[in-house]
C-alpha cells in the first residue's frame, strides 16, 4: 500500500515535469521557457549537477530533447545517446560508422533529434534519415535523403509536423541542388520534396542565367537547408531558410537572382508546395546563407497584430516579414554592412558597387560567417526581445575559377582577414517591432553556442573558450559564468526533473546539466 | 656502425621505392581544385598564396617533412606532431589531399642555395656578435628564448621575408611574441607576452618570465602593443653586405628533417 502511494506521488511529480520536445522548444522556434526557478536572484548558486562525457572526437552541436526522465542527444559522427536525467548515465548508445571522403565544410556534426510518439528521428552525416525506438535506441528504418557521393550531407535537426518528419540537407559548397523534404514517420517513405533551386520549367528558372550557362548552373545551384525551420499550425505553413547559391564566390557562372537561394520559403505542410518566398540576398557571392532560425512572432505593427517571421540574416540586416504572404515589414542593419546602403520597400537590397569578390580580393562587411550565422536564436515574450550572437567586422573575399567535379569543393575561393581590427563579436538584443538594438554585449568573438531565454529573466549562451554564460535578459549584464572546459557550439536547453529546474548544454562532446543546490 | 649506416641506406632505398605517386601530378584541373581546397583549409596559416604566416612559407619549394609528393601527402594527412599542423586525413579524402599536393607543387619554386648571395659563416658571426641576435633567438643550439626560435627558420620563411623582418620587426610579429600591457584597476601595469585571452580572463608572461592571470573585472585596460620587442634599427646597424650575410645565414638554418 505504502509503495503504491509513493509510486502515485512520484508519478504525479514526473507528470508535472517540463521537457524539451522539439529543436526550437516550440513550433515557432522561440527557445523561450516559462520555467523560472532559476532566476536573476539565485543564478549565482547555479552549479553543475552531472557531466556526461561521450569521449568522442569532434564537437556536439545538438539541441538535446528531454522527455520521460531521459535526455536524447546526438553527437558527432553518427553517435546518439539516451541519458538518465538523474546523473547523465547513458541508457542506450546508437552509432553508425560514416563513410570516408564525405564533402564536409565543418565536421561530422549533428544538431539533434525530432520526436513523434515512441520514435526519434535524426539525419546521418551521409545524408540518410533514421528512425530509432525511443526505449531501446534500435534502428526502425533508414531512408536515403540524397547521395553523399554527390556532395550531399546531413547535419540538420528534423522537425515533426503531424506525422511527417521534415528535413533539409547540407552541401552547397559541394555542387548540390538543395531541397526541403518530408517523410512519413511510420514508414520512412518520402511524401514530398521542394527544390530550393528552381529547375527548367519551374517558377524562378529564369534566375539562373540559363542562356549563358546552357542551363546547367541550377544543377549545382546550392541552396542548402542545413538549419531547422519552423511551423505555423494555423496557416499550415512550414518556414525554412535556404543557403548560398553555388559556386559561392563566383557569381559569373549563374547570372540572375538564383531563386530560391538565400531566401526563406513558406511551404504547405501537406504538399510541400511553395506558398511564398522572400529572398534576402539576390545573387549572393559572399556565402550569406539565410539559414538562421525563422522565428514566428506576432508583432504589433502600426496598431495591428501581424503574424510575422523575424530573422537576423547573415547579410547583416535584421528582417521582419508578414508570414502570411512574405511581404517585408522592416529591415535594419544590426552590424557593420558595406555591400548595401539599405533594403528597399520591395525587399531588394540597395547595392553598393565594387563589393563583389575578385581575383585580387575585395574587402566587404560583414564577414563570410555573416553578422549572424546558424547559432540558435531566442525570443522572449517577457522582454519582447530577440536574442542572437553576432560577428562584427569585414573580410577580404577572393574569387577563383575551376571546373566542377561531382561531390568535390565547388566554392570557387574564400576569404582572408582584412587589414585593421580583427573580427569581434557580441550578443545582441533587438526589439523586433522596430529592429532597434536594445542592448549589445561586446565579446572577443561571436558566442559559438546558441541562445536560451527563460521566464527567470535570463538569457543563456556559451562561447568558443568554453564559458557557459547567463545574462540578464533586460540589460545584457553577465550575471553568471562557468568555464566548462571545451568550446560550446550548441544551444542550451532547460527542463525540470523531479520538480527541479535544470539548464543543460553541450561543451565539446560532453553534456553538462546545471541546477540549484 | 657501418652496418647501421648500410641498413639505414637500405631502409631509405625501400622507402624511396615505396613512395606512392600523386595520381594528379601536373594535372592543371586538379591543381585548380586543390587551390580551392588550399584557400579553405591551408590559407588561414600558410597565407592565401602559400607565402607563409603562422605556418611555413610553401613557395620555397623545400618542406620541413621531406621533398617527395608522398611526404607532402603524409604531412597533410597525418599532421606534424608537436606543431600547429593538424591532421587532415579525417577531414579530406585522399584524392583531395593529392589535389592539394598538386596545387602546392605549382607554387613551390624550389629555391636553391643559389638564391642566397651572402657569406653564411660571416652571417653566423654577425648573429652571435655585432647583432646580438642570439641573446634573444635560439639557432644551432645556442641563444636566448625571449624571441622566436630560429633553428629551422630557413625552411619556414623566404629570403625576402627574413630580410624585411630584420629591418621592420613590427610588420609581422610571430604569434605568441606580441607584447601586451595590462593595467589593473589599482593602477599597476604589467607588460609582457600574451599567453591567453578569453571573454573573461587574460594571461601574461612578463619580461622576467613570471606568469600572471587576471580576471577582466580587475583589469582597467588591455593594450596590444603593435611594436615588436626587437630593436628596429638593424637597417642602419648593418651594411648592405652584412645584411646579405645575415639573411644568408638565417636561410641556411634548416634544422633536421623530421623523419617519420
Amino acid at each position: 500500500m505504502k509503495t503504491s502511494v509513493l509510486l502515485l506521488m512520484m508519478g504525479a511529480v514526473i507528470g508535472q515535469d517540463t521537457g524539451w520536445r522539439t529543436y526550437g522548444l516550440n513550433d515557432a522556434g522561440w527557445r523561450y521557457s516559462e520555467l523560472k526557478q532559476i532566476d536573476t536572484g539565485n543564478i549565482a548558486q547555479l552549479a553543475p549537477k552531472w557531466i556526461f562525457q561521450s569521449g568522442l572526437p569532434g564537437t556536439m552541436e545538438t539541441t538535446p530533447l528531454v522527455e520521460g526522465g531521459l535526455m536524447y542527444v546526438t553527437g558527432p559522427s553518427n553517435h546518439a545517446y539516451a541519458l538518465d536525467l538523474r546523473q547523465g548515465k547513458p541508457i542506450w548508445h546508437y552509432s553508425k560508422t560514416p563513410p570516408k571522403g564525405l564533402g564536409l565544410c565543418c565536421g561530422e556534426v549533428n544538431r539533434g533529434f525530432a520526436t513523434i510518439g515512441d520514435r526519434l528521428f535524426k539525419v546521418s552525416i551521409e545524408d540518410t534519415l533514421i528512425a530509432l525506438d525511443k526505449a531501446s535506441g534500435e534502428l526502425l528504418w533508414e531512408t536515403q535523403i540524397a547521395d553523399h557521393r554527390k556532395g550531399y550531407t546531413g547535419t540538420v535537426a528534423p522537425i515533426a509536423v503531424k506525422n511527417l518528419v521534415v528535413v533539409g540537407t547540407a552541401g552547397a559548397e559541394f555542387g548540390i541542388r538543395g531541397f526541403v523534404d518530408a517523410y512519413d514517420a511510420t514508414t520512412g517513405k518520402r511524401v514530398w520534396r521542394f527544390y530550393t533551386v528552381a529547375g527548367p520549367g519551374e517558377p524562378g528558372a529564369d534566375t539562373w542565367g540559363n542562356k549563358t550557362t546552357a542551363g546547367e548552373a541550377w544543377q549545382r545551384g546550392g541552396g542548402s537547408t542545413w538549419i531547422t525551420g519552423t511551423y505555423d499550425p494555423e496557416l499550415n505553413l512550414i518556414y525554412w531558410g535556404t543557403g548560398n547559391p553555388g559556386p559561392d564566390m563566383n557569381g559569373d557562372l549563374r547570372p540572375g537572382d538564383n531563386l530560391f537561394t538565400c531566401s526563406v520559403v513558406a511551404l504547405d505542410a501537406d504538399t510541400g508546395k511553395l506558398k511564398w518566398h522572400f529572398q534576402f540576398t539576390p545573387h549572393d557571392t559572399h556565402d550569406w546563407d539565410a539559414i538562421s532560425d525563422p522565428v514566428l512572432v506576432d508583432l504589433d505593427v502600426g496598431g495591428r497584430k501581424v503574424k510575422s517571421l523575424i530573422q537576423a540574416n547573415r547579410n547583416g540586416f535584421f528582417y521582419a516579414l508578414d508570414r502570411t504572404n512574405g511581404k517585408m515589414l522592416l529591415a535594419k542593419p544590426y552590424t557593420k554592412v558595406s555591400w548595401a546602403s539599405g533594403i528597399g520597400h520591395d525587399g531588394r537590397p540597395k547595392l553598393i558597387a565594387g563589393q563583389e569578390p575578385s581575383d585580387e580580393g575585395t574587402t566587404s562587411c560583414p564577414s563570410l560567417g555573416g553578422g549572424h550565422n546558424w547559432q540558435a536564436t531566442a525570443y522572449s515574450p517577457q522582454t519582447g526581445l530577440y536574442y542572437f550572437g553576432s560577428t562584427t567586422g569585414c573580410q577580404i573575399y577572393y574569387k577563383t575559377r575551376h571546373d566542377a567535379i561531382e561531390g568535390q569543393w565547388y566554392q570557387l575561393s574564400t576569404v582572408d582577414d582584412a587589414k585593421g581590427p580583427p573580427l569581434s563579436g557580441a550578443v545582441i538584443a533587438i526589439d523586433p517591432k522596430t529592429g532597434d538594438t536594445k542592448w549589445h554585449y561586446e565579446m572577443l568573438s561571436s558566442p559559438s553556442g546558441g541562445m536560451l531565454a527563460t521566464a527567470g529573466g535570463l538569457v543563456f549562451t556559451g562561447d568558443r573558450y568554453g564559458y557557459f554564460i547567463a545574462m540578464d535578459a533586460k540589460t545584457g549584464k553577465v550575471v553568471w559564468k562557468f568555464p566548462a572546459g571545451a568550446g560550446i557550439s550548441a544551444p542550451p536547453i532547460t527542463y525540470t526533473y523531479e520538480g527541479k529546474q535544470y539548464v543543460a548544454v553541450a561543451s565539446g562532446s560532453s553534456i553538462i546539466a546545471f541546477g540549484l543546490p | 656502425m657501418l652496418s647501421r649506416v648500410a641498413l639505414l641506406f637500405a631502409l631509405l632505398a625501400i622507402t624511396a621505392t615505396a613512395q606512392p605517386a600523386n595520381p594528379f601530378a601536373a594535372d592543371v584541373q586538379a591543381a585548380g581544385v586543390g587551390k580551392g581546397i588550399f584557400r579553405i583549409y591551408c590559407a588561414p596559416c600558410h597565407g592565401m598564396r602559400g607565402q607563409g604566416g603562422r605556418g611555413p612559407d610553401l613557395t620555397l619549394g623545400v618542406y620541413n617533412s621531406g621533398e617527395h609528393d608522398a611526404d607532402l601527402f603524409h604531412t597533410i594527412s597525418a599532421g606534424v606532431t608537436g606543431t600547429e599542423m593538424e591532421s587532415y586525413g579525417g577531414t579530406l579524402s585522399d584524392e583531395n589531399i593529392w589535389r592539394l599536393v598538386a596545387f602546392i607543387r605549382t607554387i613551390g619554386n624550389a629555391a636553391t642555395p643559389t638564391a642566397i648571395k651572402g657569406d653564411v659563416p660571416h652571417g653566423r658571426e654577425l648573429f652571435r656578435g655585432k647583432g646580438q641576435c642570439s641573446s634573444c633567438h635560439m639557432a644551432e643550439g645556442q641563444g636566448g628564448r625571449s624571441g622566436p626560435n630560429l633553428s629551422r627558420i630557413g625552411r619556414r620563411r623566404s629570403y625576402a621575408y627574413l630580410r624585411a623582418s630584420i629591418v621592420d620587426p613590427s610588420a609581422d610579429i610571430t604569434p605568441g611574441y606580441a607584447t601586451v600591457a595590462v593595467i589593473l584597476r589599482d593602477g599597476k601595469k604589467i607588460t609582457g607576452t600574451e599567453r591567453g585571452v578569453d571573454n573573461f580572463t587574460v594571461q601574461v608572461m612578463d619580461l622576467s618570465g613570471n606568469f600572471h592571470s587576471f580576471d577582466k573585472n580587475n583589469v582597467a585596460s588591455v593594450t596590444h602593443e603593435t611594436k615588436s620587442l626587437m630593436p628596429d634599427n638593424y637597417g642602419r646597424v648593418f651594411t648592405s653586405q652584412e645584411m646579405d650575410d645575415l639573411v644568408s645565414y638565417l636561410s641556411s638554418l634548416r634544422g633536421e628533417i623530421s623523419r617519420r
